[in-house]
């Protein structure tokens, strides 16, 4: 594990972080993410501006907003998919948006990414698929699972068993359920050690109760292993149940950081009515 | 109905959606209301257009290549006495047949395995989602158009002058054709994929190569191995001919029996070469079955059993058949790879040839004879793809169960299908030439024969696969068999028709350029011709017209069929 072992032993990170619109007081610990003034415009289209943010090691953020807001481009900026037209990004002490390919592909072994619509293989075997989270710490190609050496073959049978699907490792992933997959792709991001985990509408394409088991899976491993979670998600109730901190985007701007604690239901529906009322 | 148009039109809106007054439950009109009409569909004047000039560009076919009944009805007297005289036909020592025949399978192992290599770096290089320079796509594109518009027989006659007579003309130049094809069929595979999986490898910092094999090589393996199983098919096909211009296999003898008018030697190697070829593509068919069974989503769970090991994968029955069906497949590769006289020697003075060949193309000669024998191959394509075709379709529609259902005919007729596609269309050239002399009418026949066998196998297939639910439905009102065919069975058939049409007509122009190597018109006697003179500028004259027309040919194809479909 590459999290520090002061990080395990203190659990779940207090709500310590600083923040332009939550007003939280400082942290001690370097933070996990920092954002700043950040912008993104695609042509004229200007699709965020001025994000400001500072996300603590350990903290679980729900990054709320309307379908178009910015949510998905915001995680894309963090992971050096994008680059920024404004501001900067910096992840794990890294700025994704001026390094070169190589020093983008050592920051994202210490970044993990979970896709709405998972990212699996689906004629591979779970094993297989979470075998290739560990990729980026390998020079060749590989293919089929005897090519991966000995103790990250154990490691990855240890990371299924962390999301309960230890006995469906060598099943082929397109027949496993939704959840299950998603589960598949936790599990994936498990074999980066990742420091901070990025969660794109992780639960979008599940029912509820296999939404609720998949985000109970990722604040637990977030908790025990003490990594960062910035998780987008349109469902306000799970988001309040999950999360430490609230963070809700509109219309390409940051319009709310909060505690989970300080903030209720109806406030957050409240951004989603605006914004359908905002709509010609 | 010509009363409701009628009404109708008179209150057509100007932005083409027509409206009339809406009638109330008693068929009465409620003052001022309207209904939406959509407006009779206008034909496009490419649908017209495109049948009436491929007409046309027949007409004339007809009376370039002097297609008149009475010199047809004579030539098959012609073509029935030289039948005869293939009867009985004999095999001669068979031992040497044996080696032959097999020579031609390792030819079209070897060429299919190295094409099959290169290709998945050209696809790769040349799909849409390529990350790297530019110029490297442009490059890979490049090369994968100009090998699939020239024919294998050509590569052969190109690789005979380079590497001298022999397999290893004859397994480069199948690979060279192949990449063709098999490099643009294998980048439309990797381009239809979704791009969540390449996303999420790439988001775990795996490198280029690492995220290609994981993720897009791995997804593609299924439509990769069936591609390559229906290019060895087609590869066997072609490299059985390849003896015609000295590049090794079965056509050697082919080419000596008849060369010495020894014609029931010629029967009794044609009918090893479809025996062959009908083996083959039952194999082909198998095999391809097994894969699609094994790709298809769903169809088995488990991959693996649980090994000695909580982390290793155990051995069931489907992976120790996958494993050894790979291992199989390699070996078979390498094996043919030994079998095509590849020697150090050789190779020195192979390079020699090539710095001979390449520096005498510059600068290439254009003459008026080239621009006439492409055009003449074009022509004679034309033509015979519209015989084939309008032949190929009563076939098929006799074949299926739509408006015959006569099953011995159905059978028959298939069984000569089968039959008739075993034969490649150079061996028809050459039993035409022998029969009828030389002239594109000879090389017209055998090309109406090999469209009309390949038409009718595409119309057949897309005919039996009709959803049948509309059939049943305009039964279950009384609609008789002609009437469920021409309302329920044609209007599903017409697209994979035209676009079948298209293919056919795009590989009778591959075949029509390399007929003229047994002289039966087009190009192909003045490419053969170029190569053995050592004029070398009017090689490379005549492969760049022949690419420049293949690839234009191809566009318009594309275009039409976009069109019309």
């Amino acid at each position: 594990m590459t999290i520090p072992e002061r990080l395990k032993d203190s659990g779940p990170h207090p709500l310590a972080h600083q923040s332009t619109a939550g007003g939280v007081s400082a942290a001690s610990t370097q933070p996990s993410l920092v954002l700043r003034d950040l912008g993104i415009s695609f042509g004229s289209k200007e699709v965020l501006r001025d994000v400001n943010l500072q996300v603590q090691p350990g903290q679980f953020v729900a990054l709320v907003g309307p379908s178009g807001a910015g949510k998905s481009t915001l995680l894309r900026l963090i992971n050096g998919s994008h680059r920024p037209t404004t501001g900067t990004v910096s992840v794990l002490g890294v700025n994704p948006g001026t390094c070169g390919r190589r020093s983008l592909q050592k920051l994202r072994t210490r970044v993990g990414f979970v896709f709405q619509q998972f990212g699996l293989v689906g004629r591979l075997s779970a094993m297989e698929n979470v075998l290739m989270g560990t990729l980026g710490s390998l020079r060749m190609p590989r293919y089929g699972i005897s090519t991966y050496p000995r103790q990250l073959r154990e490691k990855a049978v240890a990371n299924l068993e962390r999301v309960g699907l230890v006995d469906q490792r060598f099943q082929r992933c397109d027949t496993l359920s939704g959840g299950q997959q998603q589960r598949v792709a936790i599990a994936r991001t498990l074999m980066q050690d990742a420091e901070i985990v990025l969660a794109d509408e992780p639960v979008a394409s599940l029912d509820p109760s296999a939404s609720m088991s998949v985000l109970n899976t990722l604040k637990r491993l977030s908790a025990e292993d003490g990594f960062t979670v910035v998780c987008s998600l349109h469902q306000v109730d799970l988001a309040l149940q999950v999360s430490d901190r609230v963070v809700a985007v509109r219309n390409g701007s940051l319009i709310l950081d909060t505690r989970t604690s300080d903030t209720s239901e109806e406030a957050l529906r409240a951004i989603y009515e605006k914004a359908k009322g905002a709509r010609p | 109905m010509s009363g409701t148009m009628k009404e109708t039109a008179a209150d057509t809106r100007p932005d083409g959606v027509g409206t009339k007054r809406r009638r109330s439950n008693s068929g009465q009109l409620p003052p001022g209301a309207t209904q939406a009409v959509p407006k009779r569909p206008r034909v496009s004047a490419a649908t017209l257009g495109i049948p009436l000039a491929y007409l046309a560009v027949t007409v004339f076919g007809v009376w370039w290549i002097d297609i008149r009944p009475a010199a047809v009805a004579a030539g098959f007297g012609d073509i029935a006495r030289l039948l005869e005289r293939m009867v009985p036909p004999t095999t001669g020592p068979f031992p040497d047949l044996l080696a032959l025949t097999l020579e031609t399978l390792w030819i079209a192992v070897a060429g299919t395995g190295l094409a099959t290599i290169a290709s998945v770096f050209l696809a790769a290089a040349a799909s849409r989602h390529f990350t790297g320079p530019r110029v490297v796509r442009w490059l890979a594109q490049g090369i994968i158009i100009v090998t699939r518009a020239v024919p294998s027989l050509i590569f052969a006659i190109l690789f005979v002058r380079i590497f001298g007579l022999g397999p290893l003309a004859g397994g480069l130049a199948i690979a060279f054709h192949s990449i063709g094809m098999v490099g643009k069929m294998m980048a439309d595979v990797f381009e239809e994929q979704a791009p969540s999986p390449r996303e999420a490898i790439a988001s775990v910092g795996a490198n280029r190569l690492q995220n290609f094999v994981s993720t897009t090589l791995t997804r593609a393996l299924p439509a990769v191995t069936s591609l390559v199983i229906y290019r060895l098919d087609i590869n066997v096909r072609a490299s059985a001919i390849l003896g015609l211009v000295g590049a090794g296999g079965i056509g050697v003898a082919l080419q000596t029996a008849i060369g010495s008018l020894n014609y029931r030697r010629a029967a009794g190697i044609i009918l090893v070469i479809v025996c062959l070829l009908l083996i083959l593509e039952l194999v082909a068919y198998l095999v391809q079955r097994a894969v699609a069974e094994h790709a298809d989503e769903h169809t088995q769970s488990q991959l693996h059993v649980a090994g000695a090991a909580q982390a290793d994968p155990g051995w069931n029955r489907s992976r120790v058949l996958r494993t050894a069906a790979a291992v199989s497949a390699l070996m078979l590769f390498l094996f043919s790879l030994s079998q095509l006289s590849l020697n150090p020697a050789r190779l020195g003075q192979a390079w020699d040839n090539a710095a001979a060949l390449l520096s005498g193309f510059v600068p290439p000669v254009f003459t008026e004879q080239i621009l006439l024998g492409i055009f003449e191959s074009v022509i004679m394509a034309f033509t015979a793809t519209f015989f084939g075709v309008l032949l190929g379709l009563i076939i098929a529609v006799l074949s299926t169960r739509h408006l015959i259902r006569f099953e011995p005919l159905s059978l028959t007729l298939r069984a000569v299908v089968v039959f008739m596609r075993g034969i490649p269309d150079i061996v028809y050239a050459l039993i035409f030439v022998a029969a009828l002399g030389l002239g594109p009418f000879a090389g017209f026949l055998a090309l109406s024969i090999s469209c009309t066998a390949l038409a009718s196998k595409f119309f057949t297939d897309s005919l039996q696969n009709v959803d049948p639910a509309p059939l049943r439905a305009l039964e279950a009102t009384g609609a008789g068999r002609v009437q469920v065919f021409v309302s329920g069975v044609w209007p599903q058939f017409v697209p994979s028709f035209i676009g079948n049409s298209l293919f056919t007509s795009d590989l009778a122009l591959r075949e029509s350029a390399v007929l003229g190597i047994v002289g039966a018109g087009g190009i192909g006697f003045l490419l053969d011709e170029s190569v053995a003179t050592l004029n070398y500028q009017q090689t490379a004259g005549i492969l760049i017209g022949l690419i420049v027309v293949v690839v234009a040919l191809e566009s318009v194809a594309r275009w039409a069929r976009r069109k019309v479909i």
